[in-house]
């Protein structure tokens, strides 16, 4: 349930909504609310003294009719405010708020004589009361159905937005198919992102399209002549000479792989193959296929699920650099997900220890020759298949050391 | 024969290559003459042809033990020549690709090929593939009995599938199938471990000689040909760890 979880974050936007659209009704109600009770309370008081005159002069009448007794009234047992509402005009109404009732008093000074009588108001307030509690009961009714129906409204721009971002992730995650498919129906901003999430995904899909055609465009055109050369040159009576060729024969060919493969991972092409493989042996294979010497140690009998070849390539390539770069010995070792390279020479210098490998920089003269690429390709495949690769030099004697962390294949894609 | 390579195998263990024929489809002028001479001095016949209708020809003509097709051909390209030959022959066929992409990869597997190599490639590693898939096409490491299939001991049955390991046969409901030496190893592995679920890493090891530097889809795309051939329920994918044969 998307509305459940979107109800328990207290920062999603259905809370805002909700909260937003109950303070526009809690500050209407508010208002209706104080402006009725205002008024109630106003024609409450005028009719109060009306009613208070009107028996006063009808208590005073019928006195005088049936010659009871007048409602004569202390001046001590008045309250001050009327006192002198009579005596700047001789007469004066005034409203008493209890305890213990509420009255409305009215006074005249008639003759020299000064005339009050009380009404109770007792009835007035209970209705005036009776009118807030309405007011109160009816607005918290109107909360408790417009929150709900808020929160349900909501749920349709949320899932659209969702979905807006569920696309946006897949993008992210390489799925370069992956559409919003919202189209243009609602006209609204929603619609108007997930137009924009829709293009932006067609232009990254033509731009990485357009790349990985020049890639294999360049692949092949360098690959074809180069071909020619590497059987050409096997072909060759053997000599110095023929030595010379095909040494560098190997130099450039090992160059345009390298590049190949570094403008595959630039252009994103690259799909991982994860199958579940025994670590130790994993490596093991790999160093002994570049035929360089490095003793292999492995604790345990790891099995990651990863991707080989890709694996293969990393270790090749930081063992490379090891004996290009350090010197022997070289040494790999293999404990859980994680694997070390490391060797005994100058370590790496600061510059890639600050940034990272970058292409064609060997750092320091004494780091010895080589074109730089097999760091940038070790780093970019060991993204692709989601490890880490920090390099750091060791404390004690300076050596190089480069460590792979296979990612967990628990949170693994 | 005067001047051969440096390493040139081991001619005891070499399999008599006097026989075999080697179809090259390459346009490329200097790979097809550079690799047409190398092979010859591993000892292999070599025909030519610099496009894909002369290559079906050729091809026609020559009746090669095995293809080596590029890809990218003028005319006839290389999955298309593939995917012709392969409607009237079982001949072993490796591609070669420049590119190097998933497309030309999955392609040509796709069409029919038995492996694939990425240009420029070694001829000593160009060799060991042929050699591969030549073992493919003419063993029989014929192992009968060790089969676990019920039938005769030289004849495995799996439902309506039999496969005949020392006639390199199969059939199905009675009718033969024809099928291209890689896919008839990968039956036989299949036949040898019914039920048992055999991973990816296994067969490319067993089947194509490859260790971790093989790419799986190999495996992928030869057991999608093979279930078309014998049947899309026989062979059963077992995710995340690779394949078995149902008894």
């Amino acid at each position: 349930m998307p509305i459940v979880r979107a109800l328990l974050n207290l920062r999603s936007l259905h809370w805002k909504i909700i909260l937003l659209v109950s303070a526009a009704c809690a500050a209407m109600a508010l208002t209706v609310g104080v402006l009725v009770h205002e008024s109630t309370l106003r024609r409450s008081m005028h009719e109060g003294a009306v009613k208070a005159v009107d028996q006063l002069d009808r208590a005073r009448q019928e006195a005088r009719r049936t010659g009871r007794p007048a409602p004569l009234a202390d001046p001590a047992g008045l309250p001050d405010p009327l006192l002198r509402q009579v005596e700047r005009h001789g007469q004066g109404t005034y409203y008493e708020d209890g305890p213990p009732a509420p009255v409305y008093w009215a006074a005249e000074q008639k003759d020299g004589q000064l005339y009050a009588l009380r009404t109770d108001m007792t009835a007035d307030l209970l209705t005036r009361q009776a009118l807030d509690r309405h007011l109160w009961k009816y607005s918290l009714v109107t909360l408790a159905v417009v929150i709900p129906a808020t929160a349900l409204v909501m749920e349709l721009p949320a899932r659209r937005l969702r979905r807006v971002a569920r696309t946006a992730r897949r993008i992210t995650a390489g799925d370069l198919q992956a559409r919003t498919g919202m189209g243009r129906r609602g006209g609204d901003e929603i619609t108007e992102i997930a137009a924009t999430v829709d293009a932006m995904a067609d232009s990254l899909r033509d731009r990485l399209a357009g790349e990985q055609r020049f890639t294999a465009d360049v692949a092949h055109e360098l690959r074809t002549p180069l071909m020619g050369l590497v059987t050409s040159a096997g072909l060759l009576p053997e000599g110095e000479a023929t030595e010379l060729v095909r040494d560098r024969v190997r130099v450039l060919r090992d160059l345009v792989e390298d590049l190949l493969e570094i403008s595959r991972l630039d252009a994103g092409a690259e799909r991982v193959e994860p199958r579940r493989v025994p670590l130790a042996e994993l490596i093991e294979d790999s160093v002994a296929r570049t035929g360089l010497p490095a003793t292999v140690t492995a604790t345990g009998a790891p099995v990651a699920e990863t991707d080989p070849r890709r694996l293969d390539r990393i270790v090749t390539n930081l063992v490379v650099n090891a004996h290009r770069h350090g010197a022997t010995p070289v040494e790999v070792d293999v404990s859980g997900l994680t694997i070390t390279v490391r060797d005994h020479g100058p370590g790496f210098p600061p510059d890639l220890l600050a940034h990272g490998p970058q292409r064609f920089r060997t750092g320091a003269e004494q780091r010895g020759r080589g074109h730089g690429l097999g760091l940038t390709i070790a780093q970019g495949q060991a993204k692709v298949i989601g490890a880490r690769l920090d390099f750091r030099n060791r404390p004690d004697d300076g050596g190089a050391v480069a460590e792979v962390r296979l990612p967990d294949g628990a949170d693994d894609r | 024969m005067e001047s051969l390579p440096r390493r040139l195998p081991d001619r005891k263990h070499m399999p008599d290559t006097s026989a075999v024929t080697v179809l090259l489809v390459e346009d490329d002028e200097v790979i097809r003459r550079s690799v047409a001479l190398a092979l010859e001095r591993y000892g292999y016949r070599v025909t030519t042809a610099a496009d894909g209708f002369d290559g079906l020809e050729r091809f026609r003509d020559d009746r090669p033990d095995l293809l080596l097709l590029d890809v990218m051909l003028p005319g006839l390209d290389g999955i298309g020549l593939c995917r012709r030959i392969r409607e009237t022959s079982t001949a072993p066929i490796l591609m070669m690709s420049a590119r190097g992409d998933s497309l030309d990869v999955v392609s040509g597997l796709e069409a029919g090929a038995d492996d694939y190599v990425v240009k420029p490639v070694d001829t000593a590693v160009l060799v060991a593939r042929i050699r591969s898939l030549l073992r493919r096409a003419t063993f029989p490491p014929a192992r009968p009995g060790t089969g676990r299939g019920t039938g005769t001991p030289d004849r495995l049955v799996f439902g309506d599938l039999a496969i005949d390991p020392a006639a390199l046969e199969v059939y199905r409901d009675g009718e033969e199938v024809a099928l291209a030496p890689t896919e008839l190893r990968l039956l036989l592995e299949f036949a040898e471990h019914p039920g048992i679920v055999l991973d990816r890493q296994t067969l490319l090891r067993n089947v194509w000689d490859y260790g971790w530097d093989g790419d799986s889809r190999v495996v992928d795309l030869c057991v999608q040909r093979l279930r078309k051939k014998i049947g899309a329920d026989r062979v059963e994918t077992v995710r995340g760890f690779g394949y078995k044969l149902r008894r």
